[in-house]
């Protein structure tokens, strides 16, 4: 029983991370019908920049949070100027395909700067390990979920309660239809970018202590949030949180009765099923077509 | 001034000549290593362990990062190839790469000096391949034998990865112990993506090893570490020793825990050099922090040996890479991890070390050397 909850706890806590990956990407999926093939690498290179910061700012990583999401934002900015506005008008494949050069040149870079040795962040707030009737809870699983609840709460709040909120989703909708009412479906754009992006900045710090992060990591979470947002419903965010959650729930909990090679097999099985019963994802299909 | 450090050094002499013969200034060495991609952190080490043997003989290392891909390290062989008189070339430790140029040198008449931990690569009847660096053969031999020998353990269970590293360690596990009469009561392979390995712990520990025995990779040894500390039975967590491979020796494995998380972890490897045990192996260490500002593993003291034991030929009048092959295939080398020799299919090391952690720092100490795991070598067969 008391395996059985710190399984459980640590399957929420890897899926809330992996619900911030998934999150960032299908924002940006929404926003531009593209596929961001770097948010992967945005997610390793959030969790190296808390690398770095961590000598800077001597403070937990709750303290360093603020400064990633900000960071990562301007970041996302880049993105948008240079892998998605220049090619806005071309066939999607191009911007699929300057995501991945994009993708490509934040590993490299980041095996440049920071070398190819796995590194591990600062805790969110401590290290240490509560005892809750003989159950290991490490604070920093806690942490991630309450971390990761806090901003997938606040990005709701922001969608749909705000005026922002209410221009992102118009142009995630319908750019055209957005621009003939006046909302600034560019700006909107660069603003999605940037959420996306802080996402997965936030993403990066949360996994970057309790699993490490090294230059080539983003290649495994962009697969993860691929079929997130794939078993959730193309451009459902509910979905991509739930596919993330689904996710961690066999990384974790189908592997703890049979092999994590057998879970992983499962989990694509599943996939797979769920394609052939209900090809639109769990959440229906908000927004036009697949990659 | 780092050259002029380098040359002091080398002075001071730990095995490698300070200046190459004038005949053998036109020789050159590349260095084709995997310097991107999911061995960069390996290949990195290789790069470093090669270059410094390199500059403190006063030669110059033209390095070509392979990536993973066969066709890359292939390119960069035939691109090295045309580049001049070379020697020898220190490569790639990724065993497909090497399995791809092995031909290419055996037609380039160029003698591949590597750490590649791939069985297959001596396997294949080319003389033209020297591994600086245990293979499985040897280093598994020791995993188990301590294991079994020193500890008492009778009970080991094995958590490997599913790679074709991990899935060569652990065949090699399986016959030492078989051997050794001991019995794995649990194996299980995890993928190096699994981010939560609490999983496969858990049913590790449920069928009541003695000892946990583990074969990953360097993040999910450390990760393993972690997660086993958290459970707060014994020293380290589980309440029996923990074994683990030669990844568990890298510097920055254990740079990723607390010395607390690593009391009472043992591993076993080639050589550890940041933990000394001769005023040679402490130069080499000050030497390698001072060129690349980090801390040298075994696979950098592996490559450093064999550019070493080339380096030497050199000097000793060795003019062309056909010399340095009958060098390398015939001779013996005093290196800084151990001596080499060739058992006649290019397979150099024969040794191993285990090392443990007590829990108060990130360095460990050698507490048992296995020498001749696969049988005494017969020094002077040349192929």
């Amino acid at each position: 029983m008391e395996v059985a909850f710190q399984l459980l706890l640590n399957g929420v806590a890897l899926g809330a991370a992996y619900a911030l990956v998934a999150l960032g990407f299908v924002l940006v999926l929404n926003a531009t019908s593209a596929v961001n093939f770097a948010q992967g690498d945005l997610v390793m290179a959030g969790g190296l920049l808390a690398v770095a910061l961590a000598p800077l700012i001597p403070l937990p990583g709750i303290a360093l949070l603020p400064v990633v999401l900000a960071l990562m934002a301007g970041l996302g900015l880049v993105l948008a100027g240079v892998a998605y506005l220049p090619l806005r008008r071309r066939p999607p494949v191009s911007v699929f395909i300057s995501t991945i050069a994009v993708g490509i040149i934040l590993q490299n870079g980041a095996s440049v700067l920071f070398g190819p040795e796995p590194r591990v962040a600062p805790p969110l707030f401590g290290d240490g390990v509560w005892r809750v009737g003989g159950v290991a809870v490490p604070e920093q699983s806690v942490a991630i979920v309450a971390v990761a609840a806090l901003l997938i709460g606040a990005q709701q709040w922001v969608f749909a309660r705000t005026q922002l909120g209410r221009r992102l989703r118009a142009t995630a909708q319908d750019p055209e239809m957005a621009r003939a009412c006046g909302v600034p479906v560019t700006a909107m754009i660069l603003v999605t970018f940037a959420i996306g992006t802080a996402c997965a900045g936030a993403a990066g710090l949360l996994l970057a202590n309790r699993y490490f992060v090294t230059p080539t990591a983003g290649g495994d979470l962009i697969l993860k949030a691929y079929i997130a947002v794939t078993v959730g419903g193309w451009g459902s965010v509910p979905g991509a949180v739930l596919g993330a959650l689904l996710i961690a729930l066999f990384e974790v909990g189908v592997s703890s009765v049979l092999s994590y090679p057998v879970a992983l097999g499962a989990l694509y099985g599943t996939l797979l099923a769920i394609l052939v019963a209900r090809p639109q994802g769990l959440f229906g299909e908000a927004v036009r077509r697949r990659a | 001034m780092r050259r002029a450090l380098f040359l002091v050094v080398g002075l001071l002499g730990f095995g490698l000549p300070a200046v190459l013969p004038a005949r053998a200034e036109t020789l050159s060495f590349p260095v084709l290593v995997p310097l991107t991609g999911f061995l960069s952190l390996e290949g990195t080490s290789q790069r470093n362990g090669a270059a410094l043997a390199l500059s403190q003989a006063g030669a110059k290392a033209d390095v070509i990062d392979t990536g993973t891909s066969p066709e890359a390290a292939v390119t960069a062989l035939e691109r090295a190839a045309g580049g001049g008189n070379v020697g020898a070339v220190a490569a790639s430790m990724l065993g497909t790469q090497m399995l791809a140029m092995l031909p290419l040198a055996a037609e380039l008449k160029l003698p591949l000096v590597t750490v590649s931990g791939t069985a297959s690569i001596t396997e294949q009847g080319n003389p033209w391949v020297f591994r600086f660096f245990p293979g499985d053969a040897v280093t598994k031999t020791a995993h188990a034998r301590y294991v079994v020998e020193e500890l008492g353990k009778t009970r080991p269970a094995l958590i490997y990865q599913t790679t074709a590293y991990g899935q060569s360690g652990k065949a090699h596990l399986e016959t030492a112990f078989k051997a050794l009469g001991a019995e794995l009561v649990f194996e299980e392979g995890v993928d190096p993506a699994a981010k939560d390995l609490l999983p496969v712990l858990t049913k590790a520990l449920a069928a009541k090893p003695d000892a946990l025995v583990l074969h990953l990779h360097s993040g999910p040894t450390a990760l393993l570490l972690k997660q086993a500390a958290s459970g707060g039975v014994g020293a380290n967590g589980v309440g029996i020793p923990i074994v683990a491979g030669s990844a568990m020796h890298q510097p920055s494995t254990a740079a990723l825990l607390e010395p607390a998380e690593l009391k009472g972890v043992c591993a076993e490897t080639a050589a550890s050099p940041v933990s000394g045990g001769s005023p040679e192996m402490d130069a080499f260490t000050a030497s390698y922090r001072t060129a690349f500002g980090k801390e040298p593993d075994a696979f950098a003291l592996g490559q450093y040996d064999g550019m070493a034991m080339v380096l030497a030929a050199v000097k000793a009048g060795a003019g062309d890479a056909e010399s340095i092959r009958k060098a390398l295939a015939a001779g013996t080398h005093k290196g800084l991890a151990m001596t080499y020799a060739s058992d006649g299919k290019g397979n150099m090391a024969h040794s191993a070390v285990i090392v443990c952690y007590d829990g108060t720092g990130r360095v460990p100490a050698v507490v048992k050397r296995y020498d001749d795991l696969d049988g005494p070598v017969q020094a002077g067969a040349v192929k």
